[in-house]
């Protein structure tokens, strides 16, 4: 299993290890919608009466993150991960609790606020669509009043990592999925921002240009010690660029350390897959149930599979009792990976490890 | 015919169904329905108030007023705009959707404004026919619309509709020139407004004006079923005018497959 | 007072940067803007078509002569021709910003939300509305209709400014609306048509119409109520004395609900 890096430069780290950059304490948001009716009576219906539905997105979330860190905030569709970033980069008010980003309320110091924070919105584009994208950077800096010598200073950096060139002059409605969001994340970077929010960043990128973002956001979060807050689906942006992970479910927080502790915590089970010659008897099954108490059995089609914790069962004890006990055609052994564990706690919540 | 029918049907059905799903467009629509008549009924109580005569264009001051709200109700259920669908289906690439359906595209878009046409009629235009008749008789003290006033005026309602549409279509065919349908329709919104008789009776146009819009199908969407309905014209007049309407569709009719056999040939080629 | 003319120095700057974006789009395609310019001459052109048919049979409408008509017509043009070309990206808040969720872009930017929503767009389809106001207040004056003074020429500057205030904040009132309930358009124009209202004398209308053109959509006093100060020389504290007192208390009042409507705002679900 591949472990996470640690990458926040250590003298950085030190020095502002105690400040809060952003601090969430009971936030909770609500929506309220419109009942559409069905068919034909619906219709009618709906021309006269109205019923309210309430939803809440964001349901008493408190947290806390640190100048530098870079911190996955993770979740299924729908658990609430964009409403939480609309709020802490001020676009929605949340019903209750605070919401503090250096120290001020973005959605009640809105400019001052949107001076501090970069975004990015993986499924929207800030770019100004019709025009080359050099254009965009050059009203930026003016929106930002970013001076002369930073505006160059940047510009060349984000041509170093995020290879700008071959298209800056290029109208943006022409760029591929890959280049737009590269020269979306200049675009969110070129005031310098202390906080940078990416929603999706890498979502329907190919391998190639995802590694690039990443290493793009290593580079930046090094260079400038900015703060990142990143929500995906892909794990893997995950593993390789975030300490912290913050997973959210239905609107509440149910995991929130770092990535080390949730694979010591989760990561060592194990699962492997038989897959026998010929179906076995009573005898030979209740043979294999003596294994253990926290050895966990699921009948396949034409096998088992086992799962169990490496800490309390050792992987070749396993195998040697499946294999004395009866004939097997095939074996699979199949780690758990940061996705397994994301899985089960969405399914089970973080009480059990199971 | 029967299985043509049940085809096309659902479209109209499901048209009146969307249209219904949305409240706020449902009053509203009612309200700027009403806003347009308004104006230019005070407009012209205001103009007969200043005639020395009383009769202007050929119109006294009751005929007039029943002219104005019947012209703002009729071109209401029959201008449906139909290019406008065509310029947001080549817009979003459905064009191509529709030409992959064993469906004939202009009967679909016909009978989905056929959809809209019914909607309109049951909000509102059938209560203020019926209310105008009503005020005709017991406001206005004119007799009652005898029933063949109402059978031809309903008659060439509905062959109005279907010049409008199947010129909408011909105009729609734009969409696959220019990306710019949508400024255009502006530009024909305008013109129609006039050159249908909906602003202002065709009467009240100079002499060969009046000439060139008889070559012209625009007065057969709106001004002729209004002058039917008002008994403007004699039987046999009426019988004219509705046969030179039915003319007007099959021209129309013509005119869109010539017009959409050669689109068609471009897409073909270009590849949509 | 310095750091109040530094941005306001700030403001024209990134009006100028963010107009000549604009510009440098709309150059891209040139045939939509003479068929825009062109739609709003010809929508005009219909307006004025019945005026001269109706005053081939009567010489007068109660007691206006198609001069004086087609002066109120003209001049009701240029207040509404600059709120459209400076302000005509609120439809596509009530329209589609809300509710797709494209506003977002403005809640992120350091800048006045109002300020960057009109500066994104400058609609040139206006220019038919200008040219023909300009047209017909010309030759009204060229005409005799009107009399030119030095300070008949400032009220009129000061007319069609607050006139302009007074269909922006009607139609801000009116975008706002979306961040309640998402898309305001339907609302919105058939509101701002009630703006047709105002292109003929307000005495020819019933009372109840009259009361609501004067109030709640106050469109008689962008061009019909002012115009009579030229006209036949009303009172201007009845007049344009009026018009910038609505127009004021319009303006906060929209901008008021504006402000009130952002803290609702939803965003969208992504």
């Amino acid at each position: 299993m591949i472990l996470c890096v640690s990458i926040a430069t250590n003298n950085q780290e030190h020095r502002l290890m105690n400040e809060n950059v952003i601090e969430l304490k009971n936030v909770r948001k609500e929506f309220v919608s419109t009942k559409h009716y069905p068919g034909w009576k619906g219709a009618v219906k709906g021309l006269f009466t109205k019923e309210k539905e309430r939803k809440i997105a964001v349901n008493d979330v408190s947290l806390s993150i640190k100048a530098g860190e870079i911190v996955g905030y993770i979740g299924s569709n729908g658990a609430g991960k964009s409403t939480t970033i609309k709020i802490m980069s001020g676009i929605l008010t949340p019903t209750a609790g605070i919401c503090l980003v250096n120290g001020l309320e973005p959605y009640r110091s809105r400019k001052t606020n949107a001076k501090n924070i970069g975004v990015v919105f993986g499924q929207r584009t800030q770019l100004w669509w019709d025009l080359p994208l050099s254009e965009t950077y050059t009203v930026l800096k003016e929106v930002y009043e970013v001076n002369d010598r930073d505006f160059e200073e940047r510009m060349a950096f984000f041509h170093e990592v995020l290879d700008l060139q071959g298209f800056i002059h290029n109208t943006v409605r022409t760029l591929s999925l890959g280049q737009r969001m590269r020269a979306d994340l200049a675009a969110a970077l070129l005031h310098n921002p202390k906080v940078l929010y990416l929603d999706e960043p890498t979502i329907g990128l190919d391998v190639v240009v995802k590694d690039k973002i990443r290493q793009a956001i290593r580079e930046i979060n090094e260079k400038y010690n900015t703060t990142v807050i990143l929500t995906t689906h892909d794990l893997n942006d995950i593993e390789e660029l975030c300490q912290r992970i913050i997973i959210i479910d239905e609107g509440r927080k149910i995991y929130d350390s770092t990535l080390n502790q949730l694979k010591k915590n989760y990561g060592c089970r194990c699962s492997i897959l038989f897959e026998w010659k010929e179906a076995p008897d009573e005898a030979q099954l209740t043979a294999l149930h003596t294994m253990g108490e926290n050895v966990e059995f699921t009948r396949q089609d034409n096998g088992v599979r086992i799962s169990f914790s490496k800490n309390e069962t050792a992987v070749a004890d396993v195998i040697a009792k499946v294999m004395g006990t009866i004939e097997v055609k095939d074996i699979q052994i199949k780690e758990t990976e940061l996705t397994d564990i994301v899985k089960n706690i969405y399914q089970n919540g973080t009480g059990q490890g199971t | 015919m029967a299985h043509f029918l049940k085809i096309y049907w659902t479209f109209a059905l499901n048209q009146i169904k969307s249209n219904f799903v949305y409240r706020w467009g449902f009053y509203l629509h009612i309200l700027r329905k009403f806003l347009g008549m308004f104006i230019y009924y005070y407009l012209w109580m205001a103009i007969y108030a200043s005639s020395s005569t009383g009769q202007l264009g050929g119109f006294d001051r009751n005929e007039m007023i029943l002219y104005v709200f019947m012209s703002y109700t009729i071109s209401d259920i029959v201008m449906i705009g139909i290019s406008s669908e065509i310029g947001y289906d080549v817009l979003d690439g459905s064009v191509a959707m529709n030409l992959i359906k064993p469906i004939n595209y202009r009967w679909y878009l016909t009978f989905r404004a056929l959809g809209t046409m019914i909607y309109r009629i049951i909000v509102p235009s059938l209560f203020i026919w019926i209310g105008l008749e009503i005020y005709k008789v017991f406001g206005l003290g004119m007799p009652v619309s005898n029933p063949l006033t109402i059978v031809l005026s309903l008659t060439s309602i509905v062959l109005s509709f279907f010049i409008y549409a199947f010129f909408d279509y011909c105009f729609g065919m734009l969409a696959f020139v220019t990306t710019y349908i949508f400024g255009m329709t502006i530009i024909k919104n305008a013109a129609l407004n006039l050159l249908t008789g909906k602003l202002i009776p065709i009467s009240f146009f100079p002499l060969f004006l009046q000439k060139v819009f008889a070559f012209l199908p625009f007065t057969a969407m709106t001004y002729v079923p209004v002058m039917i309905y008002l008994g403007k014209y004699s039987e046999a007049e009426a019988f004219m005018q509705i046969g030179k309407q039915a003319l007007w569709v099959v021209i129309l009719y013509l005119a869109g497959s010539l017009l959409w056999k050669r689109i068609e040939k471009r897409i073909v080629i270009l590849g949509g | 007072m310095v750091t109040i003319m530094n941005k306001f120095a700030r403001y024209i700057r990134l009006y100028r940067i963010f107009a000549v974006q604009y510009m440098k789009t709309v150059l891209q395609s040139k045939v939509d803007f003479f068929v825009g310019l062109g739609g709003f001459l010809i929508s005009q052109a219909a307006g004025l078509a019945f005026l001269y048919l109706v005053f081939e049979q009567i010489p007068s409408i109660q007691d206006w002569t198609l001069e004086q008509m087609l002066f109120i017509y003209g001049f009701a043009q240029i207040p509404r021709g600059l709120d459209h070309l400076l302000t005509d990206n609120l439809w596509m808040v009530g329209w589609q910003m809300v509710i797709k969720g494209t506003f977002d872009k403005y809640i992120l930017r350091p800048m006045n939300i109002f300020f960057q929503i009109i500066c994104e767009k400058v609609q040139f389809d206006a220019t038919g509305e200008l040219l023909i106001g300009l047209f017909f207040v010309g030759r009204a004056v060229v005409n005799g209709t009107v009399h030119l003074t030095l300070p008949r020429v400032v009220f009129f500057i000061i007319s069609v400014i607050a006139g302009s205030i007074i269909y922006t904040s009607i139609k801000l009132v009116l975008a706002s609306i979306a961040f309640w309930i998402k898309n305001s358009s339907p609302l919105m124009t058939t509101l701002y048509d009630t703006a047709d209202f105002a292109k003929y004398p307000i005495e020819i209308y019933a009372r109840p119409i009259q009361i609501v053109l004067m109030t709640v959509l106050p469109f008689a006093f962008v061009a019909y109520i002012p115009s009579t100060f030229f006209l036949i020389n009303a009172n201007i504290w009845k007049t344009i004395g009026a018009e910038c007192i609505i127009a004021l208390v319009f303006w906060l009042f929209a901008y008021g609900v504006f402000k009130k409507g952002l803290t609702v705002y939803e965003s969208a679900g992504s």
